[in-house]
């Protein structure tokens, strides 16, 4: 990411904006960064799981992006990247235990992949390659529209997997089984590496990667 | 030295922010976590014991479900759970579901078994809280290994109480279902665990009256 810019004076508009392309499209964290694909491949299979599993990464990375923003004069060097696991790691708990209070059969399903949300690349790698170096609000959002990049293609896999694996789009069933077999191959996990592939390869034709020496 | 001591004061007042987060949204969520809990243990227990949880939407149902047909009975240190589908117009119970607990390879494992009103022949049963190895020792919950369960008898042949679980492969008897590949240790407590529950309701069953 480019973010060597000064950060005494206000972001202006485009820069706003490019956070948000970045994010959502153009450095996408999934077809771009090729980050968070562990649980990308653990919570596709139906689309209410992974549609959960992104509000729950927006929380995360919006928030700790924020918080490490307002600290990121105050945190010492040499203990920065402790004090950026317990932020991450304070919210990622918070998270989980409001699933578990309030909608105890989808964190049942998610398993352990909402307290793994602490690994997932995007929080650290958007803390250290932005927060850190930017402004708390612009570094809200680069959170947040990171997360909301990743959240749109678990929703992408989650619809391709869900309506062919199971016939279905949030529990409704659009593919009757009178007349369609259920491929079950994208209920399991090798589906997803099939799915998340064929994402990754078309928008990568769609938006080709920069060239990184022109940058800047 | 300046420098050490802002980082152990950094570090000290970061790490009472973030307790004070935790602490406020654990004390926050905790009773909706636990109705949940509650529920998910009382929705084990009426699957066990054939219930139609499937129909029911949300723990409000269930709760209403447990306490309109179930009775919970005490006999000496077990708990009884009595079905009578039928609103207890039954003269006995449908089925009897007994709970009971122990340590597997990685942590508690806690389930229910759901007997027949013989105390003795097995319906079914259910591993509803474990954490053994996913895939190996984890296996226990799924159905397979669990439907081996069905029609067995929780007391070995010559009447003693006691219950086996084999090496996979064999021809597993009436008090005896096969074991899991790869998970000698979780069977191994799975069988201890299956034939102190088998022990303390062998104690217990001729003062069992419905």
């Amino acid at each position: 990411m480019s973010s060597s810019t000064a950060v005494s004076a206000a972001p202006s508009a485009a820069k706003w904006k490019k956070t948000l392309g970045d994010g959502l499209y153009t450095a996408n964290p999934i077809t771009r960064q090729i980050l968070g694909i562990c649980s990308t491949l653990a919570v596709t299979n139906r689309v209410d799981k992974a549609l959960v599993m992104g509000a729950a990464l927006i929380f995360v990375t919006g928030l700790s992006n924020l918080f490490l923003s307002l600290l990121r004069r105050l945190i010492p060097n040499r203990i920065r990247m402790i004090a950026e696991m317990a932020v991450v790691s304070t919210f990622v708990i918070v998270i989980d235990q409001f699933l578990r209070g309030f909608y105890w059969d989808i964190s049942r399903q998610l398993g352990p992949y909402v307290a793994l949300i602490i690994t997932n690349c995007i929080v650290m790698g958007r803390g250290e390659a932005f927060a850190l170096q930017n402004p708390p609000l612009l570094s809200l959002l680069d959170g947040a529209a990171n997360a909301a990049g990743y959240a749109m293609m678990l929703a992408i896999v989650g619809i391709f997997r869900e309506l062919l694996g199971s016939g279905s789009i949030l529990g409704i069933t659009l593919l009757s089984s009178a007349w369609y077999v259920k491929n079950q191959l994208l209920v399991l996990a090798p589906g997803a590496f099939f799915a998340l592939g064929l994402l990754i390869w078309i928008f990568n034709v769609i938006n080709p990667p920069v060239p990184r020496e022109t940058e800047k | 030295m300046k420098d050490s001591s802002r980082i152990l004061l950094f570090s000290a007042v970061l790490a009472v922010i973030c307790a004070l987060l935790l602490a406020g949204s654990t004390l926050f969520t905790a009773p909706y976590r636990q109705a949940n809990e509650k529920a998910e243990e009382l929705r084990n227990f009426l699957a066990v014991l054939g219930a139609p949880v499937q129909e029911l939407r949300d723990s409000q149902e269930l709760l209403e479900l447990f306490t309109r047909d179930v009775r919970v009975k005490t006999l000496g240190r077990l708990t009884l759970y009595e079905y009578y589908p039928d609103s207890g117009g039954d003269a006995k119970p449908q089925a009897v579901a007994v709970p009971f607990t122990g340590m597997g390879l990685w942590g508690v494992i806690k389930g229910v078994i759901a007997l027949q009103p013989d105390l003795r022949t097995i319906k079914s049963i259910s591993f509803y809280q474990q954490e053994e190895t996913p895939g190996l020792g984890g296996e226990i919950a799924s159905d397979w290994f669990r439907r081996q369960f069905e029609n067995k008898q929780l007391a070995s042949a010559d009447g003693q109480a006691g219950f086996r679980v084999l090496k996979p492969g064999g021809q597993a008897g009436p008090a005896e279902v096969d074991g899991i590949s790869g998970a000698t240790m979780t069977s191994q407590r799975v069988e201890l665990m299956l034939n102190n529950l088998a022990r303390s309701i062998a104690e217990e069953r001729q003062h069992y009256v419905q």
